[in-house]
């Protein structure tokens, strides 16, 4: 049952990711277009200031032309719109990104996906570290919460919870960078490695000396929300019949928390650090431009300052695509951790 | 549901409401921060604030990146404030259609350190004649500048000394320096501090400043009898300025950060009143409706949930260049999938009740059916999700902002942020810079947060305690 409740779940991710991919090629069209259609008209003049320039203007004018529809006829440009919207979704669908107008990977190549999946691992590494810790502190907290409910500890970090619920992220690292790094000096302000970097051992005690800030500013936002969700989760747990018909049997407590209710309390506590993780993605992204981390977010900040519409998009894509993996991810661990969730409700 | 049962039950929520500390607190700080949009004008020294955030004459005259006032609580060295000073004396004399003019301000300097600048101004009609001096407390009178003002209608006049008086300061000071040892390039020296320090040797190099009374006087000559000078007054630019100081642009931030709070509530409200309207309307529709008009609208709400809500904001909003309508719109477009999937399980339930079916057999129509008996149930749900949701709409525009993606036309919080980015604010460690406008929108947020996790404490009694 459960392979074909994930082959359905991952077909209609990769719909939902072809559909998005369709929408995003024609709203941003009219804009793709008039950057290829610069790009073309750059090529053209490398190309006649190559030329024989014994050529008569008439021939220049023509070759001109010649290479122009060429080209357009490369990209498809004289087709009709709704041919164009497709050819483009097609492309993307097949990671052919283009070219970028400005931007370089670090290897000097202009091709977007490499600049891309330069930058992906580096997002993943930050993020993913920043949740693991979250997600253990938020664990030890929201326990301790919620087997003192109402009390002194669990009032005074609900309203921790409620204090920075508004807070940007980016904000605090502003915060943080200014204090650490240029007041007591005692961290690097960004960036990924020091220059020229270390090789061997000490090139990754440098870059978790320089991962240091961003996580800590990360998990100090994060873990006050992912510990109020488990205490609720785990809250509303505790007051179920099993739990207490657990407690009448004379189980100790620790272990009705640890052995009964965290069992049942898995599959949304493992969704909620998914779900934040995705969060991270979709929210937390330009917090990365504030620490100089080279990810996809430090991405977003340079191809736009650079208006470099290429990256920018082909970074659109790629996070639409690692997000909507993470949502198929999450509905894939759920379904194995919850066994109700992949027979489904309807049968 | 009659209008009554929903006053009724209004009553009873706020009842409810009540007795929750914080849920109150947070209603509290709601409420100063409308009166702080209503009486925006009084609070802050520059109400044009908002419309004029980027119009650098209307702040020419403020000190660049100055530190707050109160500092000088906190510090043992005082700084002079930035001020203004209307009142002066005023003496005439007649001589045939010549008129001697002079006009005296006392500046009581009682700091350790000088001002930034001291500007002058006037209206003026004609073509008078001024020469603005200073008189020190020890006695010694600097002429500064003089200005003959060629013939046009009526103007201001607008003379800063730390600019025009660059060359009399220098020469002022220099005979008391020793040059052989302090020397120091004209261009390098700065007036004011030259000015206020006293008359000894280092007076260019490293003043010590003079405390007391200065006296700026100006001198006006009006040759014809339409010459007119009016309204003249001096703006001392000091070293501290303001509750929240200046950034590197001059801009009086506390200003900023006020005429900001009336556009993170429209932003914030009004996002989260459209999104969750359209997601509690969409999610009771499609569990009212059923059948394959509900896998529908469910396929369609999984589209959006798969969109990636902050990066396809930013591409939006760099390719389209949306103004602050257009932005809450985007954002609307994208937020309403939140409440839908609860609304929608909520919906199953409601639709399962006895008196759906009782007005299903009189006859009532679909959509009186959901408006009129299914929404009315989901309006805490709501309130409380839309409070949840004003944070966030909040922070979405303020990361749009803090790449340089905003509305130009408006001041918020994200944009003065956007600016302390990019003016060097953490580099130079300006706090008052970056603070400010990031603590508001936490201190929104909370706000928010506080009325929201009220309602939902009263929604949900089962979270209260064991």
């Amino acid at each position: 049952m459960y392979w074909r409740y994930c082959l359905k779940r991952i077909i209609y991710g990769l719909v939902t990711f072809v559909i998005l991919i369709f929408i995003f090629s024609a709203l941003f069209n009219t804009t793709m277009e008039k950057t290829l259609r610069a790009q073309i008209e750059e090529e053209i003049r490398a190309e006649t200031l190559k030329m024989d320039t014994r050529m008569s203007p008439e021939e220049i004018t023509h070759f001109i032309a010649e290479r122009r529809a060429f080209k357009q006829h490369l990209y498809h440009l004289d087709k009709p719109l709704w041919h164009r919207i497709v050819w483009r979704a097609i492309n993307v669908l097949s990671l052919n990104f283009g070219k970028a107008t400005i931007m370089k990977s670090s290897a000097g190549e202009s091709d977007v996906w490499g600049i891309i999946a330069e930058c992906l691992p580096r997002t993943i590494l930050l993020f993913t570290t920043a949740i693991c810790i979250n997600i253990i502190l938020g664990l030890w907290l929201g326990l301790k919460k919620a087997q003192k409910a109402g009390g002194l500890m669990d009032k005074t970090t609900s309203i921790g919870t409620m204090l920075v619920y508004g807070m940007p992220s980016w904000w605090l690292g502003m915060l943080v960078i200014m204090f650490f790094a240029y007041k007591l000096r005692l961290f690097p302000s960004g960036s990924l490695h020091s220059i020229p970097p270390p090789s061997g051992f000490a090139y990754y005690i440098d870059l978790l000396y320089h991962m240091t800030l961003p996580v800590l500013t990360l998990v100090a936002i994060g873990f006050w929300g992912s510990s109020y969700l488990i205490r609720n989760i785990v809250l509303s747990i505790l007051q179920e019949d099993y739990i207490m018909a657990t407690r009448t049997r004379g189980i100790p407590e620790r272990k009705v928390l640890y052995g009964h209710a965290m069992r049942t309390a898995a599959p949304p506590i493992v969704t909620m650090a998914l779900l934040s993780l995705l969060a991270s993605v979709g929210g937390n992204i330009i917090f990365e431009g504030i620490f100089s981390w080279p990810g996809l977010g430090n991405l977003y900040w340079i191809s736009i300052e650079q208006n470099d519409i290429p990256v920018l998009m082909g970074n659109l894509f790629v996070t639409t695509a690692l997000y909507l993996a993470g949502l198929v991810i999450l509905d894939l661990i759920y379904g194995f951790l919850d066994p109700r969730i992949k027979v489904g409700g309807r049968q | 549901m009659r209008w009554d049962d929903i006053k009724e039950g209004f009553r009873n929520f706020w009842q409810e409401f009540k007795s929750i500390k914080f849920g109150l607190f947070g209603l509290f700080l709601l409420f100063i921060f409308v009166i702080a949009v209503f009486i925006n004008a009084y609070i802050v020294p520059f109400p044009e604030a908002s419309k004029r955030w980027r119009d650098i004459t209307y702040w020419e005259d403020n000190p660049v990146s100055a530190p707050p006032m109160w500092i000088n609580y906190f510090s043992s060295m005082k700084r002079a404030p930035s001020s203004i000073i209307s009142e002066y004396s005023l003496s005439e004399e007649k001589k045939g259609n010549l008129t001697l003019k002079k006009v005296v301000f006392e500046y009581k300097y009682l700091y350790d350190y000088p001002p930034i600048d001291i500007i002058f101004h006037c209206q003026i009609e004609g073509s008078p004649v001024i020469i603005l001096s200073i008189e020190r407390p020890d006695g010694k009178v600097v002429t500064l500048t003089k200005r003959a003002i060629s013939k046009i209608d009526i103007r201001t006049l607008r003379i800063s000394i730390g600019n025009d008086a660059r060359a009399e300061s220098y020469n002022f000071g220099i005979k008391f320096e020793n040059p052989q040892q302090n020397r120091i390039e004209r261009e390098l020296i700065k007036p004011i501090q030259i000015l206020f320090a006293e008359a000894k040797e280092g007076i260019l190099v490293n003043p010590s400043f003079l405390k007391g009374t200065y006296k700026i006087i100006a001198d006006i000559i009006l040759p014809g009898l339409k010459d007119q000078v009016t309204d003249p007054s001096l703006f001392i630019s000091g070293s501290v300025s303001g509750w929240l100081g200046t950034d590197s642009a001059k801009r009086d931030i506390w200003s900023g950060i006020i005429a900001g709070v009336k556009w993170a509530l429209l932003i914030g409200l009004l996002t989260a009143f459209t999104s969750v309207s359209i997601g509690v309307i969409f999610g009771v529709v499609s569990a009212y409706l059923g059948g394959w008009q509900d896998s529908l609208m469910q396929r369609i709400f999984e589209i959006f949930v798969g969109v990636p809500l902050l990066p396809v904001l930013i591409v939006m909003s760099a390719i389209f260049r949306p103004n602050i309508w257009t932005m809450i719109i985007m954002m609307s477009c994208f937020f309403w999938v939140g409440p839908v999937k609860t609304v929608r399980s909520i919906g199953l339930q409601i639709k399962e009740e006895t008196y759906i079916e009782a007005a299903k057999a009189f006859g009532a129509s679909s959509s009186r059916i959901i408006f009129k008996h299914m929404i009315p149930l989901l309006i805490p749900y709501s309130f409380a999700s839309m409070a949840l949701y004003v944070p966030s709409a909040i922070i979405y525009e303020a990361s749009i902002s803090l790449l340089g993606l905003g509305d130009a036309t408006i001041v918020t919080w994200g944009q003065i942020l956007h600016d302390a980015l990019r003016g060097g604010a953490v580099i130079n460690g300006l706090w008052w810079w970056v603070i400010p406008p990031g603590l508001l929108i936490a201190l929104m947020g909370m706000t928010f947060a506080f009325i929201g996790f009220a309602m939902d404490k009263i929604l949900h009694p089962k979270l209260r305690t064991r």
